[in-house]
């Protein structure tokens, strides 16, 4: 019991961070600024309203939910059949193309995005969500074919066998068959992508800086040496973060699954 | 009627490379194509802030100058790998043994792990910005407490000292991943086959005995994987520490991924830049490679799935 007890207090300890920014995004400058820290105080619903409304920083929200949508949706759209490829095709360099998906996955955005930068200049794609959208989707894509190929592998191949008797070509075997059975999975897989796009920031960064800007790369101009408005800056950490922190529970018991690429399943 | 004879036997034959084909193309595209662009610019001299410098080929000038002229990259180079190393371990450490705890202690742990998940699912920049205000010099809740304990002075601010700031951002990523460390462990601590377990209690052995030769060989892949997968990811660490120090004070927090962010988008030096990226990757490449041989190509990919399987 006491070592329960112990590490709930861990758990709460490890949490304050976090609290302490969500109550930052409610309390007035005077309670930001005060010398020693303020845990009860009356809140303020001024924040808010202020940066998103008052200083336009909505269209941020507006830009994130684009390029995290669409990035997702490119995303399944190339990498699902691609990975029941993958779990249930056999040919010469399978796992070395395999191996090519990982590197994508892993490939460092720093060295990405310069390059990346320069194309995009050239063909007039900067500060388009266009820009960020394919940015996304490199990393995006081979994720949704190593999480995908455990999900596939995971249906028996009796059921394919079985559908190419009753008539049903391979292609339609994949669609009709094996991909409404393995929906949940591609839910879950679609709800990871949308939280790692929707959190990226290097891209997004590099790529776009004022229409298509969004909401991580909204924080760090709100972050000056002198007088930044603490309040305003954690409201808009604090919409990036709590729909995201939703997705996640809903996505769980998948997660540890998507965040080793297949290789454990939690 | 002979076109539908066509599509379906496309449908029936062909359909691996059909399927296979479009993302492939797609990654080649939008990721192979700029990396090639990237080896080309490396060998020239392109600079978008000074003149005269439009790209002209200089042959390997780039490389030479890494290798010979720039002790700042390798500064950089040698932080980002004692970053890594630091926070790999320490996580590591602190991840195994709160797995246990969670896995010996508690029943049901849905609910700790909902609370685990909290700093790793946040925007890393959210996270940055989170411990700049906590650890503020002059309001700061951390440097509050700090003080009032007496382990900080009241004139630094962590994020302004060179001898403190590096420490402060890696136990920052201890706190933001160290859950990531638990949960993939616990998840293969629960996939574990009783019986070994079993055997070892009925042969008198103790717990620590059970701990060291039968969980921790058993575990041996799952403990590999995470450790890969974190040091990867640490020695891409971009965000935080953009927002955190911007790489200050002085370059005593400039890691790999801000350095090459400043050759290339701060003084406009693309083509040294370019050299500089592609190190980047090459090291990732490298531990990429380590990572699929441990991990996949060894163990048989199915196989490693099928024993992880909870």
């Amino acid at each position: 019991m006491a070592m329960v007890a112990t590490l709930i207090a861990i758990l709460i300890l490890f949490l304050t961070p976090y609290l302490w920014i969500v109550m930052t995004s409610f309390k007035t400058r005077l309670d930001i600024l005060s010398d020693a820290p303020v845990w009860f105080f009356t809140p303020t619903s001024e924040n808010y309203p202020t940066i998103f409304i008052d200083k336009n920083y909505l269209p941020l929200v507006w830009n994130s939910m684009i390029v995290a949508s669409f990035s997702t949706i490119l995303s399944l759209a190339f990498g699902t059949p691609a990975a029941y490829v993958f779990a249930r095709f056999e040919f010469p360099g399978k796992e070395d193309l395999f191996f090519f998906f990982l590197t994508t996955r892993m490939a460092p955005p720093i060295s990405i995005v310069v390059p990346m930068f320069l194309l995009f200049s050239v063909l007039g794609l900067t500060d388009k969500p266009i820009a960020v959208i394919l940015a996304h989707t490199t990393f995006n894509v081979s994720l949704v074919v190593w999480m995908m190929r455990g999900f596939f592998a995971d249906i028996p191949r009796e059921i394919d066998e079985a559908a190419m008797m009753d008539g049903h070509t391979r292609g339609g075997t994949f669609l009709r068959v094996l991909l409404p059975l393995a929906a949940p999975g591609l839910a879950a897989t679609a709800v990871l992508c949308f939280i790692l796009s929707w959190n990226e920031f290097l891209y997004a960064f590099i790529l776009v800086a004022f229409e298509g800007r969004t909401l991580t790369v909204g924080i760090p101009g709100l972050v000056t040496p002198h007088g930044t408005l603490w309040g305003q800056v954690t409201s808009v950490a604090v919409v990036a973060t709590l729909p995201i922190l939703f997705f996640t529970f809903l996505v769980q018991k998948h997660l540890v699954r998507g965040l080793t690429f297949g290789a454990v399943k939690g | 009627m002979r076109t539908n004879r066509i599509i379906e036997r496309v449908l029936d034959h062909g359909v691996a490379p059909l399927l296979l084909v479009p993302s492939v193309v797609l990654l080649f595209v939008i990721l192979l194509g700029p990396f090639l662009f990237m080896v080309w610019t490396g060998f020239t001299d392109l600079h978008y802030a000074l003149p005269n410098r439009d790209g002209a080929f200089v042959g390997f000038d780039n490389f030479r100058r890494l290798m010979q002229d720039d002790p700042i990259f390798w500064h950089s180079f040698w932080l980002t790998m004692k970053f890594v190393f630091g926070v790999v371990l320490v996580e590591f450490a602190f991840g195994l043994g709160l797995a246990l705890l969670i896995f010996h202690y508690i029943k049901n742990h849905r609910f700790i792990l909902t609370i685990l998940l909290v700093p790793m699912m946040l925007a890393p920049i959210a996270v940055g910005l989170i411990w700049k205000l906590l650890l503020s010099g002059d309001f700061g809740m951390f440097t509050y407490y700090l003080r009032a304990i007496g382990l900080a002075d009241l004139q630094t601010s962590i994020l302004g000292n060179p001898s403190l700031v590096m420490p402060a951002i890696m136990l920052i990523d201890v706190w933001q991943w160290t859950p990531f460390v638990t949960l993939v462990i616990l998840a293969g601590l629960l996939s574990l086959p009783k019986e070994p377990f079993e055997a070892a209690i009925m042969d008198g052995a103790r717990p620590l005995q059970i701990f060291k030769d039968v969980t921790l060989p058993l575990l041996r892949p799952i403990i590999a994987l995470v450790l890969l997968l974190r040091g990867i990811d640490a020695f891409k660490e971009f965000d935080k520490v953009f927002i955190l120090t911007g790489g200050g004070p002085g370059i005593s927090t400039e890691m790999l991924s801000i350095y090459t962010y400043r050759i290339n988008f701060r003084d406009w030096d693309l083509g040294y830049g370019a050299v500089c990226a592609f190190m980047v990757y090459l090291v990732v490449l490298i531990m990429c490679s380590v990572f699929y041989k441990a991990v996949y190509w060894n163990e048989g990919r199915s196989k490693m799935a099928g024993k992880a399987a909870a």
